[in-house]
């Protein structure tokens, strides 16, 4: 108990500092790296199993698999494996008997701070009757049930129990959301043609959302979650900035200035809209007012700006630029002021994308002729390279909680979609169909 | 076609909004003075069309807790939805529609003899063999006068696709600029970058990426 306020009172205060003071205080920065450091303190967790409580066989398993792969990703658990240890995990789908008290306390002895475990079944004799679903939270801190959460819906729905219950145990520990129910947006082609599709944070669930049979390119969450945005062709001959609302399909032009109009960013409050766009002659950085819908030029010079990323508290836009020569991140205010050089090392530096934290901005780097990805703090003090090896890395997206990069890479050959910790480390593959999929971008938090 | 339509219809009821308030009405970019600025755009659009914005949604209602209820020591039955927050894809005609005009395309440009010009790795300059090629496309098209051409930008695929599409438009540029250079209207000519979106080629290779780098010429045959 003790725990889960100390951690979610760093946590809050972290946001709320990142808010208030600024992302470019030097405070900021060391909270962001608090919580990715590698000594930072995981929560030990078991899942002890779930239960097949009557129904078809994998019931059980499937929402155990997806939910110990949901609590690993968190990197707020450290999920650990109970036989391994030495502690012997007995049936206890029915919940606190004599035998599960004895397992719990062996755990408690071992240093493992929460364990879970839960039933499923079918409702009714029925094939079409609904699943119900129980998870349970023992605390070894206290020595008892902190609480569970009972699910019921159709045979479909059971990766969306586990998810939801993972997000349960993050909220629990941590006081975020967590991320186990957001999802990625992604371009992924369908013969000659590039279509939106989205599917679940962890590759399941694939949804089409275009079938346009042209270019539909790099799309953006609305930060309620209900639309994207993103780079569609008119005609073939121009490029327009489209919104498609998820719920309906229904789908219109937001901009069509003439020209390139591409990298849409909707501020995080959503009452802008920065893109790139060449209506002018070259491609240069616009802001238009939602509410208004007064277009703003916030570039003036003879060099392509584009990929503008605001930073979470909407003062700051980071951009590409290539007035120097090659692409390089450039800072500036969201309204054009006090423009600065961010990138120093590499002669090809672009695709910028701010975290949700604030103290970090990952992007494109080119070293050794290969496309990698990097980050770099606000005030350009620190740098890291995250990825290596060969292949072109792209459209870096980070999670909503900032732990994670959603990227496509051509590392194993086609472009496909990858996870990766903001540390650089677990990559996990997303994407095994289809012959291009590309520019993925993490919805919000729900 | 039906999409289209949609498309059209809620910028002209989106340019009657803006017309009905005064305080918005005003156009809020002046179009600049290169000629491109307005090549692209189809003849015979709504006002609301050129004022290039198009209706825009309330998105800043953000949801907080995530729906999530906490865990609770007698837990209250939840009802998990179907997650169907996605609408069903309407395959309208239009990928139908593309493909055909695609292949229009194609055809014609292949019976004009149009010859490609290439580029160098993160170039946009025209080299000898580009001028060349596009000295015999600027003849065709003096003898073909009332054809009009398309100037596509592509790229190979690397780097990042957002750069690659203003690295495209630069190459489409230079080319459209050096046709004009040699005594093409410039009226007749339209530039639009694919970046590394519409390779004509797919291995990993520094053969595959040079057949890439290029600006490719396109009769128009639709809009």
């Amino acid at each position: 108990m003790t725990q889960m306020k100390l951690i979610s009172a760093w946590f809050g205060g972290g946001l709320l500092l990142a808010g208030a003071v600024g992302i470019l205080e030097s405070g900021a920065a060391d909270v962001f790296l608090e919580a990715t450091r590698p000594d930072f303190q995981k929560i030990p967790v078991g899942v002890v199993g779930i239960h097949n409580a009557g129904g078809p066989d994998w019931l059980g398993g499937r929402i155990e698999e997806v939910l110990k792969k949901d609590v690993k990703r968190s990197l707020v658990f450290d999920l650990v494996d109970l036989p391994s240890m030495g502690i012997q995990t007995p049936d206890i789908g029915d919940g606190m008997g004599a035998t599960s008290k004895a397992v719990f306390r062996q755990a408690a002895e071992k240093g493992v701070s929460v364990l879970v475990w839960g039933k499923a079944g079918l409702k009714g004799a029925d094939k079409e009757a609904d699943v119900n679903m129980e998870g349970f939270v023992y605390d070894s801190g206290s020595d008892e049930l902190v609480g569970g959460k009972r699910y019921v819906g159709s045979t479909s729905v059971v990766r969306l129990m586990a998810h939801r219950f993972a997000d349960e145990l993050v909220f629990r520990y941590t006081g975020e959301p967590g991320i186990a129910r957001t999802k990625i947006a992604y371009v992924a082609e369908q013969g000659a043609a590039r279509e939106l599709f989205v599917m679940d944070y962890d590759g399941h669930d694939t949804r089409q959302l275009t079938a346009d049979g042209f270019l539909n390119l790099m799309p953006q969450w609305s930060p309620d979650r209900r639309f994207l945005i993103f780079t569609a062709y008119r005609n073939r001959n121009t490029q327009d900035i489209d919104m498609i609302e998820l719920a309906t399909g229904k789908r219109w032009t937001v901009i069509s200035l003439g020209g390139l109009n591409i990298t849409p960013s909707l501020s995080p409050d959503g009452n802008f809209l920065a893109f790139a766009s060449s209506h002018e002659g070259n491609s240069e950085l616009y802001r238009l007012d939602t509410r208004t819908k007064v277009i703003q030029r916030l570039t003036v010079n003879p060099s392509g700006d584009l990929s503008p990323s605001w930073s979470p508290n909407g003062r700051e836009l980071v951009f590409v630029s290539d007035r120097g020569g090659g692409p390089q991140l450039f800072l500036m205010g969201s309204d054009g002021s006090n423009v600065r050089r961010l990138t120093f090392e590499g002669d090809y530096n672009a695709a910028p994308v701010w975290s949700p934290r604030g103290n970090w901005i990952a992007y494109v780097c080119r070293t050794h002729k290969e496309y990698k990805l990097c980050v770099i703090s606000p005030d350009g003090q620190k740098r890291m390279q995250l990825t290596t090896g060969p292949g072109v890395d792209d459209s870096p997206s980070w999670s909503p909680d900032g732990r994670h990069l959603v990227f496509s890479s051509t590392s194993d050959g086609k472009s496909q979609i990858y996870m990766i910790d903001a540390d650089g480390k677990g990559i996990e593959r997303l994407t095994f169909q289809g012959t291009h999929n590309s520019a993925p971008a993490w919805s919000p938090a729900s | 076609m039906n999409k289209t339509i949609y498309v059209y219809g809620s910028a002209l009821v989106m340019s009657m909004a803006l017309i009905g308030m005064p305080g918005c009405s005003k156009k809020s970019v002046q179009s600049g003075g290169d000629s491109q600025s307005t090549q692209g755009m189809a003849k015979g659009e709504t006002d609301g069309s050129r004022s290039g914005v198009g209706n825009y949604p309330d998105t800043s209602v953000q949801s907080s807790g995530g729906g999530l209820r906490g865990l609770d020591k007698n837990p209250s039955e939840e009802r998990v939805g179907s997650g169907t927050m996605l609408a069903k894809v309407d395959p309208s005609g239009s990928a139908g529609r593309q493909a055909d005009e695609i292949r229009a395309e194609q055809a014609a440009s292949a019976a004009a003899g149009l010859r490609d010009v290439f580029f160098g790795y993160d170039s946009w300059t025209i080299s000898e063999d580009g001028r060349q090629a596009l000295t015999r496309d600027a003849e065709w098209m003096k003898s073909n006068p009332i054809v009009q051409i398309k100037v596509e930008g592509h790229c190979d695929e690397r780097g990042t696709a957002a750069y690659n599409l203003v690295l495209g438009e630069k190459r489409a540029k230079a080319a459209r600029n050096y046709l004009v250079e040699l005594g093409v209207n410039a009226n007749r000519l339209s530039v639009v970058s694919y970046g590394k979106e519409r390779p004509s080629c797919n291995e990993h290779a520094e053969s595959c990426y040079q057949q890439n780098r290029r600006g490719h010429l396109v009769v128009k045959t639709g809009k």
